[in-house]
């Protein structure tokens, strides 16, 4: 694109002094009092040989008054005199940030000339984005709008930065409620989907709820406004929401009303119940374990189980046979060790694992299917994200909200971990995923024990470029997350942001008035950093097309938990409307719930046609109770001896 | 190559010597005509009459002042080569801010030419500068000679000042225009009615005794009864003391400006509305300068924007 002068009015002229010298990084200007520009405006300086890019960081203004007390005299004392006829002479002095100089090289000063506002094409230039935003395929990511001065231009994000291999990750930082941080990422996402080149892979998301119903509505249209389309036009991104969205929710205690706010009977059915059983959480025990219970023995304990005996035939000295499929298994199993071990004289040492050291993982096993029920399954069975079988441009929503910390960590650990193997085994379904994690200091703070979910987090910042696994992190304070997980954040985003947060050293190289413009910035808005940006860019994004967690909950408020057997009626009836409730509530009268539950996860599972027929199989022909003595039944069984109580009355 | 290396090496190519050419802007000078002649023609003596409040004067009025710079650039023996820059403007002020609405400048040589040998004024006409007769007479004097200069770099300026303020008043029609200084030399100039001359320096007394005592004492916010001065040429104007800032501890002459108008129709009547204009002058103070009590900010202005202007004239 050549660069040459336009008809754009100059509104400034670059100035120097010994004091304040124009250098090839910074300059300054001057311009009238009323100018269009303002802080994180692109300016264009025209010189003999060559073109500067600047983006405005900092303004001065002051008049030739010398102290304030002349000011004082001037008015006699009285703050209210009447204006003085004269206004003082007074500047407006600007200072800017090199972008970008044409011929790059020799890198030489800012030449002392006239400046003008960044026409849109001015500022593809500016921000480097000419490298990858123009030409066929373009695949740039458009972020958002750069509206300065009456100039509105896009700002693509290059996709090999954003999404990988060159760089990758985006971390995206401010306020709770002002920053708007889940809205931005929404916006991002659709532009990926829609613009990211089908040439490059295929790509999904993996988006975990965290709090209250943010991501719960993600398939369903929001009221957008004029102005809100208008950005949308200009940034050719279509607002539409998500059209391919998997809804994923534990289970509450109760095993059958789904822990998730999307629960209105006008969505039932599009949330899938995530269950695990025991083969699922074993691998991940030490999300659940404390970093006082992990110690080499239990290690080695854990490691054996894991090894040998579960899902695998196992006998035990005391000829017992095992499979342990289930966490109900796993307890049978520990309940033989124990019972043998006291049976062959109070023995300490069961396979060179000591009993105190047994007895300690079987009370950390066994309480993770207690406190994380609805989540981890007694049974074998579960059911999990399609790994292996993801689709292309599809959101995958796991609803973790209502889940306690530990099942959050085992939740977020397992599945992005999962995403790793079979992204490295190249069978995941998609080449690209994005995982989008809220409150990334609470999963990876900068201070505080190791964990396991830290340390993954670390892993997959500093080596999921390399697999096609990208983070995409969002906190509000981004100085309490470890370091080397922003810090590999190839492009940030920031909101509005506190002014304790601007004021740690993360932040020192902002200007004052860049942080003061980050601290008051309106919600839309954000200032964004790629490597391709050699300074912050302040962009406007218009509102997610989705329905955003707060309108979806009042326009599907969710429904409130039913007993057991009108759950199960519900949760069968979401696969097919025509199962009949009265027939469902009878051949679950009487039986165990467990048995239903194992039942209900089954059918979910393989949807069947007849959804009745395939859960009446899984139920099983039912036991019918017998009361004893009851003469319907006849008395074919002895009653119990009566011993009269020597007590009673 | 530049007017002032012109200058510097036409002298040296004719045999003169090269001076260090400091620039100056004034030369020092004993107070020339301390006193002169007026007539009290408000009352018979000299009283303080209050102005009242501060009125800002008509949108559109106009300020003028000048500035002038010289440098000695060398010598034909002992006679100096003076080259000299004299600019005025008249900024006019619309909604509080002033913008220029008539500059004039001026850039010249200033010799004694019956000094020079006809080599010697062949080089300097080589240069591109007029060439002002200095009149410093045939005898040389380092001092004398450097007066004369400066007398006609003064006269130049208030040339040039004349000129941009005749401009204005011709192309403003109803503006008023504020004078640092007298309006007699404007006399001659079209719509010079409308100007109000604002008098810093005092050297020049009119007044005596009772009538001087009062005038130099007047309290803040008054001003003297009015009197009639001669100028130049016999072109009489109206003339009053305006007290700007309380004088008390401090000198005289603390905050005293003395206004006048050209004699005419009106001039008298509006001296008390004129004053109330001038008083309102006094903010924003011009408190760069060392004569901020007396001097305008509007005229301490025009003479950064002409010094602005001039940039590193040397």
């Amino acid at each position: 694109m050549a660069l040459t002068r336009d008809s754009v009015p100059v509104i400034g002229r670059v100035v120097a002094t010994e004091a304040l010298p124009a250098s090839p990084h910074q300059f300054h200007f001057w311009t009238p009092t009323a100018t269009p520009i303002g802080i994180g405006a692109i300016v264009r300086v025209d010189g003999e040989d060559r073109t500067v890019f600047g983006v405005v960081l900092d303004a001065r203004a002051y008049s030739d008054l010398v102290t304030p007390l002349h000011e004082v005299i001037g008015a006699e004392g009285d703050p209210g005199a009447p204006t003085a006829p004269t206004r003082r002479a007074e500047i407006r002095l600007w200072t800017a940030a090199v972008l970008r100089q044409e011929p790059e090289e020799p890198l030489q000063p800012v030449p002392l000339a006239r400046v003008r506002l960044a026409t849109p094409a001015d500022v593809t230039l500016a921000l480097r984005m000419d490298a990858y935003a123009q030409g066929e395929p373009r695949g740039a990511i458009p972020v958002g709008l750069y509206a300065a001065g009456g100039t509105r231009a896009p700002v693509w994000l290059d996709p090999d930065f954003l999404l990988g291999p060159e760089s990758a990750h985006l971390n995206i930082n401010g306020v709770s409620g002002l920053a708007t941080k889940t809205s931005a990422v929404l916006f991002l996402l659709s532009a990926v989907f829609q613009h990211f080149p089908r040439a490059k892979g295929r790509i999904a998301a993996v988006c975990f709820n965290v709090k209250g119903p943010d991501l719960g509505f993600l398939d369903r249209p929001a009221a957008l406004t004029p102005q809100d389309l208008e950005m949308y036009a200009a940034l050719d991104v279509a607002p539409e929401p998500f059209d391919q969205v998997r809804f994923y929710a534990p289970y509450k205690a109760d095993g059958v009303n789904l822990n998730t706010l999307r629960t209105h009977p006008e969505l039932a059915g599009s949330v899938e119940p995530l269950v695990w059983g025991l083969r699922e959480v074993l691998d991940y025990s030490e999300v659940l374990l404390n970093r006082d219970d992990i110690d080499a023995k239990a290690d080695a304990f854990l490691d054996f189980l894991a090894d040998r005996v579960v899902g695998k035939p196992f006998v035990d000295e005391w000829g017992g046979r095992h499979a342990v499929e289930s966490f109900g298994d796993l307890e049978r199993l520990f309940r033989a060790i124990f019972d043998g071990l006291e049976a062959a004289g109070g023995r300490d040492m069961w396979r060179t694992h000591h009993v105190a050291t047994i007895r300690k993982v079987r009370n950390r096993l066994m309480n993770i299917s207690t406190r994380c029920k609805g989540l981890v399954t007694d049974d074998a069975d579960g059911n999990d994200l399609p790994f292996g079988a993801f689709e292309d441009r599809t959101v995958y929503v796991v609803d973790v909200a209502g889940v306690d910390q530990l099942g959050q960590d085992l939740v977020f650990t397992r599945v992005v971990s999962k995403l790793r193997e079979h992204l490295e085994r190249r069978d995941l379904g998609v080449e690209h995923v994005v995982a989008f994690v809220d409150e990334l200091n609470k999963y990876a703070p900068a201070d505080g024990p190791e964990t396991y979910v830290r340390k993954m987090l670390l892993d997959l910042s500093e080596r999921g470029r390399y697999l096609g696994v990208v983070l995409f992190g969002a906190q509000q304070f981004r100085s309490q997350v470890h370091r080397r997980v922003v810090g590999n954040a190839g492009t940030t985003v920031y909101g509005r942001m506190d002014m304790d947060e601007l004021a740690t050293p993360g932040y020192q190289i902002l200007s004052p008035a860049t942080k003061i413009k980050l601290a008051t910035l309106p919600k839309g808005e954000l200032m964004v950093r790629h490597p391709h940006f050699t300074q912050p860019v302040f962009v406007r994004f218009p509102r997610p097309a989705s329905l955003q967690g707060r309108q979806g909950v009042e326009q599907f408020p969710p429904a409130a938990d039913v007993a057991f057997d009108d759950a199960v009626v519900r949760q069968l009836a979401a696969l097919d409307r025509r199962v009949p409730a009265a027939r469902v509530k009878d051949l679950i009268a009487g039986r165990r719930e467990d048995d239903v539950r194992r039942a209900l996860l089954a059918t979910r599972r393989a949807r069947p046609h007849d959804v009745v027929a395939f859960f009446a199989a899984r139920l099983g022909p039912a036991v019918r109770r017998q009361t004893i003595g009851d003469p319907a039944h006849g008395a074919d069984v002895a009653p119990l001896r009566t011993v009269e109580d020597p007590y009673a009355p | 190559m530049t007017v002032r290396g012109n200058v510097r090496r036409a002298l040296a190519r004719a045999g003169g010597s090269v001076a260090r050419g400091l620039a100056r802007e004034a030369a020092r000078q004993p107070v020339g005509r301390p006193f002169a002649e007026a007539r009290v023609v408000e009352g018979r003596d000299v009283r303080a009459i209050p102005v009242g409040d501060p009125v800002t004067g008509p949108e559109g009025m106009g300020f003028v002042d000048g500035i002038q710079q010289f440098a000695v650039e060398g010598h034909f023996g002992v006679t100096p080569i003076v080259r000299a820059r004299v600019a005025a403007a008249v900024l006019e002020r619309r909604e509080g801010t002033l913008r220029c609405a008539a500059r004039s400048v001026e850039e010249f040589l200033t010799v004694p030419c019956g000094r020079l040998t006809p080599a010697q004024r062949e080089a300097l006409d080589g240069v591109e500068l007029p060439i002002r007769e200095s009149d410093a007479g045939p005898r040389p004097h380092p001092l004398l000679d450097r007066w004369a200069a400066v007398q006609v770099i003064e006269q130049r300026r208030d040339r040039c000042e004349r000129d941009a303020a005749a401009r204005f008043l011709a192309a403003r029609p109803d503006a008023w225009l504020v004078v640092d200084g007298g309006v007699t030399g404007l006399a001659a100039v079209p719509g010079a009615e409308r100007a109000i001359g604002v008098v810093k320096s005092h050297e020049t007394q009119f007044l005596e005794a009772t009538d001087l005592e009062a005038a130099l004492t007047l309290p803040a916010g008054t001003r003297s009864s009015a009197f009639v001065r001669r100028g130049a040429g016999g072109v009489e104007a109206t003339s009053w003391y305006l007290r700007l800032w309380p004088w008390s501890e401090e000198d005289l002459l603390h905050g005293l400006a003395r206004v006048e108008r050209l004699m005419a129709r009106g001039a008298l009547d509006s001296a008390d509305e004129v004053s109330r204009w001038v008083l309102a002058e006094r903010s924003p103070i011009a408190d760069r300068d060392p004569r901020w009590d007396r001097l305008l900010y509007p005229m301490h202005h025009v003479e950064v924007y002409l010094r602005a202007e001039a940039g590193g004239w040397h």
